[in-house]
């Protein structure tokens, strides 16, 4: 796939960085069987890859000195994402694009960069910023072929509260607030797809597997969740408008 | 793999611990198109131990690199992965195209370590190929090992076609050379067996045939017509004939050793008498500093990794180590890179090469004195006195470290409660040597870890004559090392000593082990590496099983000219040297380090037709 970045040294760049320090933002997939790493093996992975690339990285001073980048939100094992984030502070200025090639060259495809372009220095962090998540849920089996599966969730929906324990821990989530938008549920070739908008937030966020797999149950039909796809990550501003971190 | 039988296997991996294990796609894997002749290289036990293995990475290159050659990973799944993959129908499989095992043509298996017997019936059972090499078939692939424990072969030998003794660079490409034009010239199996069994340093089992009088003790080992009686290892003449895999593949899993390494240096001739490796990988050869920089920075450069680590058995022992690192550090500095220096010897220009690599990290530091008192020391052979191993503490200490780890092993032979209460003597000095160089504000941070294993008699060394203590009274030495040793900044750590009794019978037994480690897999030994796998009540129900008595195997002394079930492999070393060195043990008198001070004798370079080969032209003074 390639880059799809559009900023250029003169629209963005240089001008709103620190001096001596560019932070290029690197949206990157982690699909097919990749999708079964954890956020810290991806997190070795990309920095290594960095390295292959030899990327102009900044290295944080101490002890034990290290590349300085910093991710978006997890991703958990099993689930894939099409456009993930992370930001990697370099030392000297060279256009995203090129930058984005080498890095692609660096990496497997599975878990490669699909975009880049310089971000100001003074933006939030990821992990701050992205607090919308989109999903795609393809449910497999026979059972999520009829309007069972559709029905199932719309009750989940309208009972406003949905209850989940973790870890001995019990966690109530309001679904108007972790739901924002409604769901979609579309038949596909293996049964159904279901599209969720999901809020993130420090206090945690809803997993779309464990709703979808609580829809299933409950319409006891015969059905289970073959993937789940982060498709996009975005940022809510103040007003409430959502857009793509790059 | 065809994509459905890929998406057979996809389904299993949401419901086991660790998929990253199965997925391979890292980068650097292999998968040329074009080949005809598929190999598949297992480790026997689980893809983070495996990963780290060198062996199994430098096989993986040579044959990689070969025309019309596919080789692929395989490790042994866990036990959530193997029983899913028992119950869903799927055969083990190799790594890069999904090649079921039994499709390849070979079946190279690494024997790293004595407690992985039953990791490798585990894994030719989940492959579908029959345990013993005399039921195996046309169809099913030559099943190869290789690696430390080839050294005495016998416990594991039917479960083996062929076992490759020594050094696999040259031979791999030999074996699979000679198997492919055997194979497609129409040779059946044992046909093509023989062949391999004409090339040096290959061992093919089944044409050999221990013989016993009627007390049933071996009076040895005999070979059929036509097969040599004796098989000698295979050793390369000089390392930078080849150089270090440069573009292995980058695990995503956290790994054991997860850094780029160059192996700097191969074989050590300290001569402690305990340490088959000592023994085995003689002589010793040095790669070139050029050689070792070229490779250190091409394979940062290749994989991606903030480290290299600079590995050998005695890295500080290289001739040219302090070029080395300064060249290195000079390179890569300012890139959050760094050089890691495994094994340090008991010396400052230890510490110095430590520091240089190690800028502000002091991480800790790892000396074996092994034995507490200067006559079990003298006895073992390890060179190295009180005041050394205090300067060395000392020196430590005051370059900022706070940290030291000391092994010491017990049982060793001639040991009296004097040598198990010097040990805690020993430990004590450390440890008032340690404070005394530190502040008394920050005393509270000095850490001294102990960690004391138990004696374990090997083939090939002085000692493989030598008993294994009784467990009981193993047991009884440990409480006494207990109640002696101070406590203060003391860490204390033991190697279970039914382990250790696990791998003296293995260690020196004979093809009789064989049975009870098919009884004690068939009974659930799996893992046994792993602690909290490991159980000795179901080994020792093994071996009553198919009436063995383990304790003869371990705890018998053996003559010094009784027949020994691996006397007709050859690591190079003469039987009457070996023998000697026993001889200057019982006297306490040492022997010195050939690649220092010249040939003791081992006869070792003849024997192979080999030499020492230093980077620096000689060593210098310790
Ligand atoms: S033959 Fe001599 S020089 Fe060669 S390894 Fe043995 S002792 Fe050392």
């Amino acid at each position: 796939m390639p880059a799809t970045n559009s900023e250029s040294k003169s629209s963005l760049g240089v001008a709103h960085v620190a001096p001596g320090e560019f932070r290029l933002r690197i949206a990157y997939q982690k699909i097919g069987r990749l999708r079964f790493l954890s956020h810290l093996e991806v997190l070795r992975a990309m920095e290594r890859a960095a390295r292959r690339a030899d990327l102009p990285y900044s290295v944080t001073k101490g002890f034990s000195p290290h590349m300085k980048l910093a991710f978006g939100p997890a991703l958990p094992v099993g689930t894939a994402g099409e456009r993930e984030y992370v930001d990697i502070w370099l030392t000297t200025y060279e256009p995203a694009e090129g930058l984005a090639g080498r890095l692609r060259e660096a990496s497997v495809s599975d878990l490669a960069p699909v975009a880049a372009g310089f971000v100001a220095a003074g933006e939030p962090s990821l992990t701050a910023a992205c607090t919308i998540a989109e999903y795609e849920v393809i449910v497999g089996g026979d059972g999520a072929r009829g309007t069972a599966l559709a029905e199932s969730l719309k009750t989940l929906v309208d009972s406003r509260e949905f209850a989940v324990e973790h870890k001995g821990k019990k966690k109530v989530f309001d679904l108007a607030r972790s739901l924002p938008k409604e769901h979609r549920v579309e038949s596909c070739g293996r049964g159904a797809t279901v599209d969720l908008i999901v809020r993130m937030g420090p206090e945690g966020s809803l997993r779309p597997d464990v709703f979808v797999r609580e829809a299933i149950l409950r319409a006891s039909i015969d059905a289970s969740i073959d993937t789940v796809t982060r498709t996009g990550t975005l940022i809510e501003d103040s007003e409430g408008a959502w857009r793509r971190p790059l | 793999m065809s994509s459905s039988e890929w998406e057979r296997v996809e389904r299993l991996l949401n419901r086991v611990e660790r998929p990253a294990r199965y997925i391979d796609h890292e980068w650097g894997a292999s998968r040329e198109p074009g080949f005809n002749y598929r190999a598949v290289l297992l480790y026997p036990d689980t893809y983070e131990l495996g990963m780290a293995n060198q062996a199994i990475s430098i096989l993986y290159e040579r044959l990689n690199a070969a025309d019309e050659v596919l080789a692929e990973r395989c490790f042994l799944p866990w036990i959530d992965m193997a029983a899913a993959m028992r119950e869903e129908d799927i055969p083990l499989f190799g790594l890069e195209t999904g090649l079921a095992v039994r499709d390849a043509d070979l079946f190279g298996i690494t024997l790293p370590y004595e407690l992985t017997y039953t990791n490798i019936l585990e894994a030719l059972d989940l492959a579908g190929i029959p345990l013993r090499a005399r039921d195996r078939g046309e169809g099913d692939p030559v099943v190869l090992g290789g690696g430390p424990c080839a050294y005495n072969p016998e416990p594991i030998a039917e479960f083996f076609d062929a076992i490759l003794i020594g050094e696999g660079e040259e031979a791999i490409l030999e074996i699979a050379n000679v198997h492919r034009r055997a194979r497609d010239g129409g040779a059946d199996r044992v046909g093509i067996l023989r062949e391999l069994a004409r090339l040096d340093g290959v061992y093919v089992p089944r044409f050999y045939q221990p013989v016993r009088d009627a007390e049933g003790a071996l009076t040895g080992v005999v070979a059929d017509t036509g097969i040599t009686p004796v098989v000698n290892k295979r050793v390369l003449a000089d390392l930078d004939t080849f150089r270090a895999p440069t573009c292995p593949v980058v695990p995503f899993m956290d790994v054991v050793h997860d850094r780029a390494s160059v192996e700097i240096l191969r074989g050590c001739t300290r001569g402690c008498r305990f340490c088959q490796a000592g023994m085995v990988y003689r002589p010793v050869r040095e790669r070139s500093a050029d050689s070792i920089v070229r490779d250190a920075i091409a394979s940062l450069k290749c994989t991606g990794y903030d480290e290299v680590s600079l590995t050998s058995l005695s890295t500080t022992d290289h001739s040219q180590l302090e070029d080395v690192l300064r060249r290195l550090t000079r390179r890569l500095e300012g890139k959050g890179i760094s050089v890691s220096v495994p094994s340090l010897r008991v010396d400052a220009f230890s510490i110095d090469m430590a520091r240089l690599v190690g800028g502000g990290r002091k991480s800790g530091l790892t000396f074996a004195p092994e034995a507490g008192t200067q006559r079990l020391r003298d006895v073992i052979n390890k060179n190295v006195t009180e005041e050394e191993l205090l300067g060395t503490v000392r020196h430590a200490f005051d370059a900022g470290w706070r940290r030291v780890k000391l092994y010491f092993m017990l049982g060793l032979p001639t040991e009296t409660d004097a040598d198990v209460l010097g040990i805690s003597d020993l430990v004590r000095k450390v440890s008032d040597e340690a404070r005394s160089c530190v502040e008394p504000s920050q005393r509270g941070s000095i850490r001294i870890a102990v960690s004391v294993s138990v004696f374990v008699p090997k083939a090939h060394t002085p000692f493989q004559w030598d008993p294994q203590l009784p467990r009981d009274e193993i047991g009884r030495r440990q409480d006494l090392l207990r109640s002696s040793m101070p406590r203060k900044g003391i860490e204390l750590s033991w190697h279970e000593a039914d382990v250790s009794f696990l791998e003296a019978v293995m260690a020196r037994g004979g093809r009789e082990i064989a049975d009870a480690i098919e009884a004690a897999w068939r009974t659930g030994a799996v893992f046994d590496a792993w602690t909290e796998r490991f159980d000795i009540g179901t080994w020792l129900g093994a071996f009553a099983s198919v009436g063995v008595d383990p304790a003869s195997v371990a705890v018998g002394e053996k003559s010094s000219n009784e027949i020994l079930p691996w006397d007709h492999i050859s690591c190079g070393v003469s039987r009457a040297y070996l023998a000697r060195e026993r001889e200057r043990a019982s006297e306490a008198s040492t022997t010195s380090d050939c690649s220092f001070d010249g040939c003791t004798g081992c006869d070792a370079c003849d024997e192979l037709g080999v030499e020492i080969v230093l980077g620096g032209g000689t060593r210098g003074a310790r």
